[in-house]
């Protein structure tokens, strides 16, 4: 009996399932980073200096906690998934291939557990 | 380089920026800036955790950037300029791979295999997403390199 695409251990389908992460975080982070970047930038009516005292960068943090949580789980979530894409078109085999979603899948807890942590005790 | 060259070469050609069309140098750059930025972030959120160590650790962060001179705006422009071309290129991206838009129609493969997805509309959005962004990197580049005398 033949098998479909999705039937095979290293399934296209999977790799179809981390690129629709990708694009959607890369939807989303579109417009949680402008928002991010406008805060600090000289639209928001304030000097470079002055968007990185301690009370300014703690009531970001404060106003916009959501928005911030929001962006970490994006930029984490589609950053790392870039770095995984970058390296599967170079680790072919499949051994290295488990290894490096443990280790990405790893970084990613570690990062958003770091971020969420600063978030919840800044906010 | 002739055929019988190209194959002996194996890949070694593949790394040389020159024989590149836009589409290859976008996605050239989109991976290069992608890497950048990934790099940033796991910086950023080391930098961002010092705020819950209170005002003196935050103090003591900005004191150690600071300390890096031209470097750290430098590197923030850097940074700027790898966000603004990796989000306008992402948008065109996500056209092309998730809408299918700005691309030619799939026909069969013909020699010299010339790429239907290298048409003009792909072409006019190539060469406005670069146009925008380096009139954006300059503006940022005005912000952030002030300081410095620079501009």
């Amino acid at each position: 009996m033949r098998g479909t695409m999705s039937d095979h251990p290293n399934s296209l389908m999977k790799e179809s399932w981390s690129m629709l992460a990708t694009y959607v975080t890369a939807i989303i982070l579109v417009f949680v980073l402008t928002f991010h970047l406008l805060l600090e930038s000289p639209l928001s009516g304030k000097s470079l200096d002055a968007t990185l005292t301690f009370g300014a960068a703690t009531n970001n943090l404060t106003y916009y906690q959501v928005v911030f949580g929001l962006l970490l789980l994006t930029a984490v979530i589609h950053g790392l998934n870039g770095i995984r894409a970058i390296a599967v078109e170079w680790l072919h085999p499949k051994r290295f291939r488990l290894v490096l979603n443990l280790i990405i899948v790893i970084l990613m807890a570690f990062f958003l557990a770091v971020g969420t942590y600063t978030l919840v005790v800044v906010g | 380089m002739t055929e019988a060259k190209r194959y002996k070469a194996g890949l070694l050609p593949s790394l040389n920026p020159l024989g590149f069309n836009v589409e290859r140098w976008s996605y050239a750059l989109h991976r290069a800036t992608g890497v950048i930025l990934v790099g940033y972030l796991m910086a950023h959120i080391f930098e961002t955790l010092q705020l819950s160590g209170g005002s003196g650790a935050w103090s003591n962060t900005m004191n150690a950037l600071h300390s890096l001179g031209p470097l750290e705006m430098v590197g923030l422009w850097i940074v700027a300029g790898s966000a603004l071309y990796h989000g306008a290129n992402g948008i065109r991206l996500i056209l092309n791979e998730m809408f299918g838009k700005l691309m030619g129609k799939p026909i069969l493969p013909v020699y010299p295999y010339s790429p239907t997805s290298l048409g003009r509309d792909q072409r006019v959005a190539v060469w406005t997403i670069t146009l925008v962004v380096l009139a954006l990197w300059v503006w940022a580049g005005m912000y952030l390199l002030a300081g410095l005398g620079v501009v």
